[in-house]
């Protein structure tokens, strides 16, 4: 660790030989595949985190998990507190104290050598960190939805190909046997061409009202939290509740869209395109600061005559989860290994060896590792990510707008609606900018 | 006692005799009240009050004789109305009276069973039929059934046992079941009610009757049944329609249950489709959801008027509702080029206008962020200068300049 340039290179260089050579298991340990053993100290990835509250902190125990998988050598965070605890879950991993902490990411990019980096970050951030990480070449493993509006999100694919990194988004339900089941079943035609897709999302909860303005706790950098958002006075939330405003998330609808909508994307072949046609509405909180949409409900329409509606569970007929129905059944999928058909018998179907695979992985961190090491593509890569998100933001546009939204997939724009294109994106604040790619 | 046996027909001050006279070509509506274990003479003007507002409905009030008293000479001539609202729990009826109600049903007449009614007349068959479930006064498995939910599944449950409970008053998640009926379309899939009785093992003879809503009694928050309990219902009887709300206790002044914007407006939406079995009302931009209980404290809807009237002194620590209402205005307004630039000249209004307080003028820079046009650059513009408001103002100029 006096030198992680070198290791850094190391397996850097490693990934492209395996990636060339097809001899993959002649090379990399078994345990770095999940296999169980040890794996050599040179071989484990050096790795920061960046945003280590709560889901930053159990990305961490996942990855600390793995066995000698990775290494932690910094965490930055705007909250002290988080970087404490973020600092003690390291070193004790480590057996040291050598673990750095930061509270600008800035700096952390400037100065630590990493192979990859964890981002956990509220959505508003989202833009910035993963362009400029993705630009220092690190590999990352991040959170979803990975950006906040489509321009940013746009920016992030385009930073991740062309800096060639590796990219696993935390849409981890693709790393559960049930779900990767339903959707095989699902692409393979086990219930016929796939006509219309049900998505799920939680609904709502209660809002706080307007808490009064607070003093910042000691710790907490609250210009550094804002960051690229508007600049609002501090009234007691931050951490974690920041998805239920429309400054930093598009709440439930767009924290669960890299879970639901992905997965109904992977099963119905939609994960590199969009919907062409969007209409819905939102039903939104009356009081209090908390006012992302506590209900919605949006049907997209798709160049195929695929239509996919995406609710909160309490206007699914299914409930939580996805659904596909095709000509001659439906799936669905859900949570708690949760997977059920029109037909049992649907669900007992094998794939065959000349249907389509879909990539198949038992441990979504895992797998990032590996492909670090392999250099392969992994599970959830950057551009399926976005494409989950768009489909979300774009439902939030059409309720926000009260309009039918016409979106051309492949150019990636709004078709003759100027308000609505104005959404696609968000200025931000002074001095922050979009990093260039 | 015998001189109080009239129909009435109340006139509560100016403001009612006015919209009596505005509402002369609504359906012709008879609230009869008179006997109640609750307060009747609180709930019955705020029922009056409640469907006049709609414009849909010219409603009169009946009273009957106290209890106890001659019912003989209660003999409304139920042919005369679209509608009957009852806001009655008290003494069986005369015969006649029974005959000619029913009759009114049967021959297409609407009825509103408000809260408590649904506990009258435990003997008097075709209102049970009517009512669909009912409570207290004695009901017991002979009523019928309880029907509720179980696990999202309905259940008709012929166990034997008292019908009608209520636990402590509490605000609760009152949850839709058949999203796509008239009187539900549109609404939220949940939302919060304010703080009411909840009323629970209701049993009866459940015949043509639709669960539209129910609540899930928590024995959590104070005596309550594990059950998801009907509370919006909607019951054919014969060509007649009967809409059944069992919420609306009423505190004084109506209290939370009955100023509950949910209360209120599934109350006129059921009552639009017990008289024609359509509902022509569009949903408010304050109908309640899960976030949160919406009261109105004079059971009125706050018009765009009163929102601007208001949004100048924006307060966001005192509510933020008259923004809200902005907002579903401008959503209401998609794709009317017209109407947007007419609440965009309000907005600048606002905006310009040196009392409004900042805050207002935070908010409206970022809707105007996309739905401005250059009728709002110049105000923008001003804006700039002022170090409160310079990084709302460029945020709008950015956004509005990148798409024309």
């Amino acid at each position: 660790m006096r030198d992680k340039s070198s290791r850094r290179d190391f397996v850097k260089q490693s990934a492209k030989i395996v990636a060339g050579a097809v001899i993959l298991p002649n090379i990399i340990p078994a345990s770095v595949l999940g296999k169980g053993g040890s794996t050599p100290p040179s071989d484990r990835i050096v790795i920061g985190a960046i945003g280590v509250g709560s889901q930053g902190m159990s990305n961490m125990r996942d990855f600390l998990e793995l066995k000698n998988a990775v290494r932690f050598v910094a965490v930055c965070d705007v909250d002290t507190l988080h970087l404490e605890k973020a600092k003690q879950l390291a070193d004790e991993a480590n057996k040291s104290k050598d673990c750095r902490t930061y509270g600008d990411y800035r700096e952390f990019l400037e100065k630590e050598k990493l192979d990859a980096v964890s981002i956990a970050l509220p959505d508003h951030w989202h833009g910035i960190i993963y362009t400029a990480a993705a630009n220092k070449k690190l590999h990352v493993y991040g959170e979803k939805p990975i950006c906040r509006t489509i321009h940013d999100g746009k920016t992030i694919v385009n930073a991740v190909k062309k800096n060639n990194i590796i990219w696993q988004t935390g849409s981890w339900q693709r790393s559960q046997s049930h779900f990767h089941h339903g959707a095989e079943l699902a692409i393979n035609g086990r219930i016929g061409k796939i006509k219309y897709i049900e998505v799920g999302l939680p609904d709502g909860g209660k809002g706080i009202g307007t808490p009064p303005v607070k003093e910042v706790p000691a710790g907490l950098n609250w210009e550094m939290w804002l960051g690229p958002a508007l600049k609002v006075p501090y009234r007691g939330v931050a951490h974690w509740d920041w998805r239920w405003i429309l400054d930093y998330s598009g709440g439930q609808l767009t924290d669960w869209a890299g879970h639901h909508i992905d997965i109904a994307n992977w099963g119905a072949g939609l994960e590199h395109t969009g919907p062409v046609e969007i209409t819905g509405a939102g039903v939104y909180p009356i009081e209090g600061i908390f006012n992302a949409p506590v209900e919605y409900d949006f049907l997209c329409k798709y160049a195929n005559g695929i239509e996919m509606r995406v609710a909160n569970a309490a206007r699914q007929p299914h409930g939580m989860g996805t659904t596909w129905y095709g000509e001659l059944g439906w799936i669905h999928v859900d949570r708690g290994n949760r997977i059920s058909a029109s037909d049992q018998k649907i669900l007992d179907e094998e794939i065959g060896e000349n249907e389509i695979q879909l990539y198949k992985s038992d441990n979504h961190w895992q797998n990032f590792v590996d492909c670090v090491h392999s250099g392969k593509q992994a599970i959830a890569p950057v551009e399926v990510a976005y494409r989950a998100i768009s489909v979300a933001l774009l439902g939030e546009i059409a309720m926000t707008t009260g309009e039918t939204i016409k979106w051309d997939p492949d150019k990636e724009e709004i078709i003759g609606n100027p308000m609505a294109s104005r959404l696609l994106s968000r200025p931000y604040r002074q001095p922050w900018t979009l990093p260039t790619v | 006692m015998k001189k109080q046996y009239y129909l009435l027909i109340i006139t509560l001050g100016l403001l009612t005799f006015f919209s009596a006279c505005k509402n002369e070509s609504g359906y012709k509506t008879l609230i009869i009240t008179g006997q109640n274990n609750h307060e009747w003479k609180t709930s019955s003007p705020i029922l009056k009050q409640i469907l006049d507002e709609t414009g849909l409905f010219s409603s009169e009030i009946a009273i009957t004789p106290e209890k106890g008293g001659d019912m003989k000479n209660f003999d409304p001539d139920f042919s005369r109305y679209r509608l009957v609202v009852l806001d009655y729990n008290g003494d069986p009826w005369s015969d006649k009276t029974n005959k000619a109600f029913v009759e009114y049903v049967k021959n297409g007449g609407g009825v509103v069973i408000y809260h408590a009614a649904d506990n009258s007349f435990p003997g008097w068959k075709e209102y049970n039929d009517m009512t669909g479930l009912g409570g207290w006064g004695d009901r017991n498995e002979k009523s019928g059934p309880y029907v509720y939910y179980k696990n999202d599944e309905l259940v008709v449950d012929t166990a034997a046992g008292p019908g009608g409970t209520h636990g402590k008053r509490r605000e609760f998640i009152v949850r839709t079941r058949i999203a796509d009926h008239p009187v539900m379309k549109g609404l939220p899939a949940r939302w919060l009610h304010g703080t009411d009785e909840l009323y629970s093992l209701l049993r009866g003879p459940a015949i043509n009757m639709q669960i539209l809503a129910t609540a899930f009694s928590d024995t959590a928050a104070g005596g309550g049944t594990m059950r998801d309990e009907p509370m919006l219902m909607a019951i054919t009887y014969e060509k007649g329609r009967i809409f059944h709300t069992a919420m609306g206790h009423a505190d004084e002044g109506g209290g939370p249950a009955m100023q509950c914007a949910g209360f209120i407006v599934t109350l006129q939406r059921g009552a639009e489709w017990a008289v024609t079995g359509d509902v022509t009302q569009p949903v408010p931009f304050d109908f309640p959801s899960a976030a949160g209980a919406v009261l109105r404290p004079d059971f009125k809807e706050i018009s765009l008027d009163e929102a601007f009237s208001k949004l100048g002194n924006y307060d966001i620590a005192k509510s933020t509702k008259y923004f809200t209402c902005l907002k579903y205005h401008i959503t209401k307004s998609a794709g009317d080029a017209g109407k947007l630039l007419d609440l965009e000249k309000r907005m600048v209004k606002v905006l310009t206008d040196k009392e409004s307080t900042t805050e207002a003028k935070k908010l409206l820079l970022r809707e105007l962020s996309w739905m401005g046009s250059d009728y709002s650059v110049n105000a923008i513009k001003e804006l700039k200068s002022n170090p409160d408001l310079k990084d709302e103002a460029e945020y709008a100029l950015a956004r509005m300049q990148q798409v024309k």
